[in-house]
C-alpha cells in the first residue's frame, strides 16, 4: 500500500511540474500571437512609421547597436514613450520595485532589461536580489550590462539615469533619498537579517556604553536605524522569478507589507510581462487592518 | 465536547492525505486567515458572524492538520493594525476568540496564536531582551547574533514554518512572521478562510513539496553563511583582544587557535546562561499575568 501511495505522489508532483510548464509556455505563445495581432495592426494604421521601425516585440533577442543611428534613435524614442505613457495609465506605480531572482544561473542581459523597463515606466527605486549574493559579487558586470542594455532600449541618453550599487555599507552616507534620479541596488542576504542583527548589535553597545536604557528601545527607533545604515526604502512591490515560492531571505524587516507576484522565470522576459505584473499590482488594495 | 471537531476524513480524503504523507510533509504550517470580513459581506450577514465561522473553520482545518500528521500550526488572528476597526466589531472577536482559545487551552494544543501581534515588533522586542541581558552584564554587545535574535523571538520553542498560507487572494505577510518565514514556502490562495476546504489545504501541501528541495537547499546555504559569519565575528573579537593585551607581539598560529577556542567556549556559555535567564524572566511574567487574572 505504501509504494502506491509513494507511486501516486511521485505522479501528482510530475503533474504540477507538467502544469506549470504548460503554463508557461502558453504564456509565450499567448504573448507572441497577441505581440503579432499589435504590430499588424499598428502596421496597417501607421504604415509609414512602422516602415521605420515601430515598436518591436523581439527586440532583445537581436540587440544590435550598430544599426544606422537615426533608425535606433527613432525606435527607442517611440519605445521611451510609449513605456512612459504605460506608466502613467497606471492607478498606482510602486515607489521602490524589488526584483527577486530565485533561479541558479542569472541572466544579466535580461536581469538589466528589467531594471531598464522599471526606469522607463517611470519607478525611481529598482532593487535586484538574489540569494545566492552572486549580483553583488559581480556587480560592475551587472552595473555594465545595464548601461549597455538602456543604451540598446533606451537610445544614447545614458546620463539622465544614475545608477548607484550597495557596497558593504562603506559609502553609505554618500547618498541621501533627495534623489530624482531613479536608483538601481543590488542586495543580497546581507542586507536582510544581518543588517537587522548589526543594528541590534549597536543598540547593545549603546546600552553597554550606558548611553541608553533596553527600555528606550522601539519599532520606530529600530526602522531609523536600519533606513541609515542602508537607506532602502520599503518595497511595495516584489516580483519574484523562478519556481521557488519563497522570499528566500530577501530583506525581512521592509517587506512587512509588500505584495509580491511571481513570473515563471527571468530568462527571456517580455515587457509586456512585467507591465502584467504592474497592473496587477495597480488593482492591489490595502486595507491595513480595515 | 471537543473544540477540535472530531470525525475521520472520508474514504477519498484519506486516501489523498496517505498520497501526500508518501512526500515531505511540513512540520509546522502558519495560517494568515484573511477574508471573514468579505465572506460575511457576501452572504449578506454581520461581520461577527463571519468571523464566527472563520473560528469554526479553523477548528476544522486543525483537525485535517492532524490527520495530515502536521505536529506544529500557528495562526495570525488578530494584528494590532485590526484595533483600528469599530469597536463593536473588536469587542465581539476579542470576546469570540477569548471563549473559542480558552476553550482550545483545555485540549493542550499544538497551536500558536498570534494575538495583537506584529512581526516588527516581535524582532525589535527581540532586541529589547538582547539589551536587557547587556544591562545585566550577562552577554556582551558582540555576542548578538543571528541565532541569538531567533532565541529571543516569541518563537523560540518552535522551528521556523515549513509553510506559510495566505487566503483570500491577499498577496503579501501585512508584518506576520517575517522574520521566521524567511526561508518557508509561501501559497497564497485566492479562497476565503470560511470557504477554505481540506482540498485546499492539499494543494498547498503539494505545492510545498513540489518546492521542498529548493527551499532545503536554500536552507543549507542560509546555515553556511551563518556559520561563517559567527566565525568571523568571534575571530574578530578574539584578535581585538589580543591585539589589547599582547604587548605588541605576534602571536604564533597555535595560540591564536586556543584563544579562539577559549573564546568561543565562554561565548557560548554567557549566551546559555542568557537564555536561561531570559527563559525564567519570561516565566515568572506569565505567572504574574496568569494569577492577575485569577485574582483580581
Amino acid at each position: 500500500m505504501a509504494l502506491l501511495h509513494g507511486l501516486l505522489w511521485r505522479f501528482l508532483l510530475v503533474l504540477v511540474h507538467v502544469n506549470r510548464a504548460l503554463v508557461s509556455w502558453l504564456r509565450v505563445r499567448l504573448r507572441n500571437w497577441k505581440g503579432r495581432l499589435w504590430e499588424r495592426a499598428m502596421a496597417a494604421l501607421l504604415l509609414p512609421l512602422a516602415l521605420a521601425g515601430f515598436p518591436d516585440h523581439q527586440k532583445k533577442l537581436h540587440p544590435n547597436p550598430t544599426n544606422a543611428h537615426s533608425v535606433t534613435g527613432n525606435r527607442s524614442a517611440s519605445r521611451r514613450s510609449r513605456w512612459l505613457s504605460d506608466g502613467r495609465s497606471l492607478e498606482k506605480l510602486p515607489v521602490h520595485i524589488g526584483l527577486l531572482v530565485a533561479e541558479e544561473e542569472p541572466s544579466y542581459t535580461d536581469i538589466a532589461n528589467l531594471v531598464v523597463w522599471c526606469m522607463a515606466v517611470g519607478i525611481s527605486y529598482v532593487s535586484v536580489y538574489d540569494n545566492h549574493g552572486i549580483f553583488q559579487k559581480n556587480n560592475s558586470r551587472m552595473l555594465e550590462e545595464i548601461i549597455r542594455q538602456k543604451q540598446v532600449l533606451l537610445g544614447i541618453d545614458v546620463s539622465k539615469h544614475n545608477v548607484e550599487f550597495l557596497n558593504n555599507g562603506s559609502d553609505t552616507h554618500q547618498h541621501q533619498v533627495v534623489s530624482f534620479r531613479p536608483t538601481v541596488k543590488v542586495l543580497s542576504p546581507e542586507d536582510g537579517k544581518q543588517s537587522i542583527v548589526h543594528a541590534a548589535q549597536q543598540l547593545c553597545r549603546s546600552v553597554e556604553n550606558k548611553e541608553r536604557s533596553s527600555k528606550d528601545i522601539s519599532v520606530s527607533m529600530l526602522d531609523i536605524l536600519l533606513r541609515e545604515s542602508k537607506n532602502i526604502p520599503d518595497p511595495e512591490l516584489v516580483v519574484k522569478f523562478g519556481p521557488v515560492d519563497s522570499t528566500l531571505g530577501f530583506l525581512p524587516w521592509h517587506i512587512r507589507l509588500t505584495e509580491f507576484i511571481s513570473l515563471p522565470s527571468h530568462k527571456n522576459v517580455s515587457y509586456e510581462e512585467l507591465l502584467g505584473a504592474l497592473q496587477r499590482y495597480g488593482t492591489c488594495q490595502q486595507r491595513i487592518g480595515q | 465536547m471537543s473544540w477540535i471537531r472530531e470525525g475521520e476524513l472520508n474514504l477519498i480524503e484519506k486516501f489523498s492525505a496517505n498520497i501526500l504523507k508518501a512526500g515531505p510533509m511540513p512540520k509546522h504550517v502558519a495560517f494568515i486567515m484573511d477574508g471573514n470580513r468579505r465572506f460575511a459581506r457576501k452572504k449578506n450577514m454581520e461581520c461577527l458572524k463571519g468571523h464566527m465561522q472563520g473560528f469554526n473553520k479553523l477548528a476544522e482545518t486543525l483537525r485535517w492538520c492532524k490527520h495530515l500528521n502536521i505536529p506544529e500550526v500557528t495562526v495570525y488572528a488578530f494584528s494590532i493594525e485590526n484595533f483600528k476597526r469599530t469597536k463593536d466589531e473588536v469587542d465581539g472577536l476579542m470576546e469570540l476568540a477569548r471563549q473559542k482559545f480558552l476553550k482550545l487551552l483545555e485540549e493542550r494544543c499544538f497551536l500558536n496564536v498570534c494575538f495583537a501581534y506584529t512581526s516588527r515588533y516581535e524582532i525589535t522586542n527581540a532586541v529589547r531582551e538582547m539589551a536587557w541581558g547587556v544591562e545585566q552584564g550577562l552577554i556582551k554587545a558582540s555576542d548578538v547574533s543571528e541565532s541569538l535574535l531567533s532565541e529571543c523571538l516569541y518563537s523560540n520553542n518552535s522551528p521556523n514554518p515549513d509553510l506559510l498560507i495566505r487566503t483570500s487572494g491577499e498577496i503579501r505577510l501585512s508584518d506576520f512572521l517575517l522574520w521566521q518565514t524567511s526561508h518557508s514556502c509561501i501559497v497564497f490562495q485566492s479562497v476565503l478562510w470560511p470557504e477554505y476546504t481540506f482540498w485546499n489545504l492539499c494543494e498547498a501541501i503539494l505545492q510545498y513539496q513540489f518546492n521542498y528541495k529548493s527551499i532545503q537547499k536554500a536552507r543549507e546555504l542560509h546555515r553556511e553563511h551563518q556559520a561563517l559569519e559567527q566565525l568571523e565575528a568571534d575571530r574578530a573579537c578574539v584578535a581585538e583582544h589580543l591585539q589589547y593585551h599582547g604587548n605588541s607581539k605576534p602571536v604564533d598560529a597555535h595560540r591564536r587557535q586556543e584563544a579562539l577556542q577559549h573564546y568561543i567556549r565562554c561565548r557560548e556559555e554567557r549566551v546559555q546562561d542568557f537564555i536561561q535567564a531570559l527563559k525564567q524572566k519570561r516565566d515568572s511574567y506569565f505567572n504574574d499575568l496568569w494569577s492577575g487574572e485569577v485574582l483580581p
